[in-house]
This record gives structure tokens, sequence and C-alpha cells, in this order.
């Protein structure tokens, strides 16, 4: 199948290992991305500053993947997801606020209609790609690793206007680890919030944030942290360092991507994969990753 | 890089001042339904913010002081910039009410009225206005130390939308000033 995808701007400008890895998996899993032509900021950091202009910036995109054609739009980043979901939610809801939106977008030739589907890398592999595809993708299964998952606020909540998966007790990363071979270790901190958001205002209480979760999944003797959101990338494998020196633990956690480990199970070669920008020490997982395959 | 707010919290701040049922008003606006009325301070979206136990934030006075018209006295306390936005509150209170919504009206309308705003903040804003994303492609390093960009990496080139986005999104900015200024 064909979908638009949408990068965002923290991919595509610092978090290149995630976008080298989707651009690798889905051709292999039977998906052809092409990207938005002309896409902007889906609207999450101006949330803050201008809820209006930030609903214009999502439906701007949007409008993007209907001009181009497509039914279905895959925004990979959590926090462009959950911007875009919100705003077509609230667009479908107000007839007004959309006509609103309308007259603004027209100045490029644009249009929202709400005709788009859009889908998280975690749904749409688990979903739409589906258990049979991913597994027979799988050639190096990764057995005997041991993994932590951590979703992302922004996949998450709020239900209300529909979610990714399940908010109190989410399963589907879990059960793509385990398509992999690998097991999920359930942990009580699994829906602890990265930080990444007060990085704008209280930068050592979003370290907190980091390092707080960052401690209590080490001491579970996990392999590694496995994410698939940019910001939370950010967070735990970017800025590892300094969220440990919020806890005075030494922290030495591997922090991946779950396209990344999809990958290496598929047998991608690890730097298309981008693992040597991980910042995290995820060699001696790829060594345990060699040694189980 | 703390915030350089006065170190009055929101509740100091109430002594001194009066209700304002029109800045209420203007901050219900933003949020469509007047679901701040339904709350009856369970304290539960309190018990589960994270925000809570680090930086002191309770969504559930944010909501009672919205109700009862402290609203300068909530954006200038600086508190609304202690959230980060984990959607819980939101997800778990049983009366639908959002405290995270009334955050982020309550920020939208200290931008409005100029009251101070984290500096990062108005960046990105700035850096949208200028390439159409919050930044530019960043070189980074592998970890041998190895210097690497986009290119190098083989992936596509990163492309900025057209200047015709700029004026849009500027539009779409004033747009929101001028419809909410009348309280």
């Amino acid at each position: 199948m064909k979908v638009a995808v949408y990068w965002g701007c923290v991919i595509p400008t610092v978090q290149y290992a995630y976008e080298m890895s989707v651009r690798e998996v889905m051709p292999r899993l039977g998906v052809e991305l092409v990207d938005l032509e002309n896409a902007s900021c889906c609207g999450s950091p101006v949330q803050s500053i201008n809820m209006h202009a930030a609903v214009y910036l999502a439906a701007r995109n949007i409008a993007i993947a209907e001009k181009m054609g497509f039914t279905d739009l895959l925004a990979v980043c959590n926090g462009c997801h959950l911007s875009l979901f919100e705003a077509s939610h609230f667009l479908d809801q107000d007839k007004k606020l959309q006509e609103e939106i309308n007259i603004l977008l027209k100045d490029e030739e644009l249009h929202y209609s709400g005709s788009i589907k859009i889908w998280h890398t975690i749904d749409f592999l688990h979903d739409v790609v589906g258990e049979a595809t991913v597994k027979k993708a799988v050639t190096h299964p990764l057995n005997g690793l041991k993994l932590v998952v951590h979703y992302g606020c922004h996949i998450l909540r709020p239900s209300s206007v529909g979610t990714v998966d399940n908010p109190e007790n989410p399963q589907k990363l879990d059960r793509l680890i385990e398509w992999l071979g690998a097991k999920s270790i359930p942990y009580s901190e699994k829906l602890d919030c990265c930080g990444a958001m007060l990085m704008l205002s209280h930068p050592d209480a979003a370290f907190t944030f980091a390092g707080l979760k960052l401690k209590a999944v080490q001491d579970l003797g996990a392999d590694a942290l496995v994410d698939s959101c940019p910001s939370c990338q950010n967070m735990f494998d970017l800025r590892q360092k300094s969220a440990a020196a919020t806890t005075g633990a030494k922290l030495n956690l591997p922090i991946v991507y779950y396209t990344q480990l999809l990958g290496l199970a598929m047998g991608i070669p690890q730097e298309k994969l981008g693992l040597n920008l991980n910042r995290s020490p995820v060699d001696e997982l790829l060594q345990k990753v060699v040694a189980h395959s | 890089m703390s915030l350089s707010y006065n170190s009055m919290t929101a509740t100091d701040l109430m002594t001194s001042k009066k209700p304002d049922s029109a800045l209420r008003l203007r901050v219900l606006s933003k949020i469509g339904e007047q679901k701040p009325y339904n709350c009856y301070q369970c304290i539960r979206c309190t018990s589960g913010c994270p925000s809570m136990k680090m930086l002191e934030l309770k969504p559930h006075q944010i909501v009672a002081l919205t109700r009862a018209g402290f609203i300068d006295e909530l954006i200038n306390s600086g508190i609304v910039w202690t959230c980060a936005t984990c959607l819980k509150c939101k997800e778990r209170c049983p009366q639908a009410v959002a405290p995270v919504d009334l955050i982020i009206a309550l920020r939208n309308l200290a931008v409005e009225k100029e009251v101070k705003v984290p500096e990062s903040f108005l960046q990105s804003l700035s850096m949208i206005l200028e390439c159409g994303h919050i930044s530019r492609p960043q070189p980074t390093i592998t970890r041998k130390l190895e210097k690497i960009d986009r290119e190098k990496l083989g992936l596509p080139k990163f492309r900025e939308p057209d200047e015709r986005f700029k004026a849009a999104f500027m539009k779409a900015l004033e747009k929101t000033s001028s419809k909410e200024s009348a309280p």
C-alpha cells in the first residue's frame, strides 16, 4: 500500500536514526512511503502560544495529504500525531472552526475536508501491516532479549479523541516486540512521562523526569528501552548523561527505536538503521543481537 | 536556566486581588464548553500529576482559581509553565474537566497579555516563521565521533515550505488575537 509520511521537525533535523529506520523497514513490509510536499511544523510547539494557529498548522499538513490524493497519513512522531489527530477531531466536530481554517488554507490552494486517516508507527505496524507480515519479515529473531517499552504520552492520551492504544494499559508495542522474538518486561513506570515538553521552561525538572524513569528501567536489568518518539529519544538517549546527573546513579541504558530493532530482526545492516547515531551505549545490545540471532 | 518569575505563588497573589469575571470568560471561551464548573475537587488530577512531584503544580487548584476568576494571578505566578502536558489529568478526570486544556488556554492568554512567557516557546515560533519548522537540520556525530549530516546519511534533502506559507501563518496568528481580544 501507498501512504503519505509526515516527519515533523525533530526527526528530520535531529533524530535521523528514526527517519532512516522507518525508510528502511516500511518498503520491505510492502508499504510505499511518499513524503508530504511543502510540509511545515505540526502545530504542537505553537499550542501554548496560540491554539488557533496550532490547529491551522495541523490542518495545513493534513490538507496537503488530501491534495496529494492520499487516504492514509503516517505521522511517525508522537507530538505530531497528537497535534494532527486532535486538530482533525476539533475540525470534524466544529464546522465553524473548519470554515475559518479553510479560509486561511485557501491562500495556499489547500482545503481540509477530514477524509484522511492518521496513523502512528506503532498502530500502523500493529493494525495495518499486522502480525503475519511482520513475523514473516523477521529473518534474525531477537530471541532472549529482555526489553522495556516506552510508548510516550502523546500517542496514548487523551482517549476522548481516540488514541493509538489503551491509555492506561497499552499493549501494541509490547506485542510488536514479541513478534520479533524478544520479551517485553512489565514495569510500574511504563506510563511515566519523559519530561521533554518541560525542556522549554524547566529543563532541570525535565531531566529528573527522564532520569527517574531510566534508573527504574536499568534496575530491572532490561537489555534496552524501546521507544518510538523523537522527543522521548532526545531525553532518554541524546541527554541520558544529563538525566543521570539528576538521580545520582550511573546510567548505562541502551535506548533504541522500535523500527531500529525491527530492522535488525529483518537483517538490515546496522548503519542503514542509524544505529551508529544512538548516543546511549547500544554496542553491547548489538553484540547480544548478533549472538542471539 | 530557571524562570525568573517572582516567587509569589498564585494563592499568595490572590490575597491582594479581586476576581476578574471578564478574564474568566475569556479563558473559558478558549476551551469551548464551560467544563471547569463540573469539577468537584476530587484531586485525582493532582495525585497523578508528575509536575506536582517536581514543581508543585496542582491542576485542581488551577481549575478552582479559574472558576473563582483569579486569572491574572494564575498567569503572573508562572505556574502554568510547569505542566509537562503528559495529559494524564485530562484522561483521568471523572468529570471531563481537562485541567491541561485550561493550562494551555491560560498560556495563550499570558501571550496575548504579554505576561512573561518562557523564551524558548517564542524562539520556536520565530523559527517556524523563518523556515516552517522549529529548527533546520543539525549536523551530528556518530558514537565514533565522526561528523555526519543528512546528505552523508543518504537522507533526502530537507525542504522548507515555500514563501506563501509565511504569509498564511502570519494571518493565522493575527486572526486569533483579534477574534479573542474582546472579553
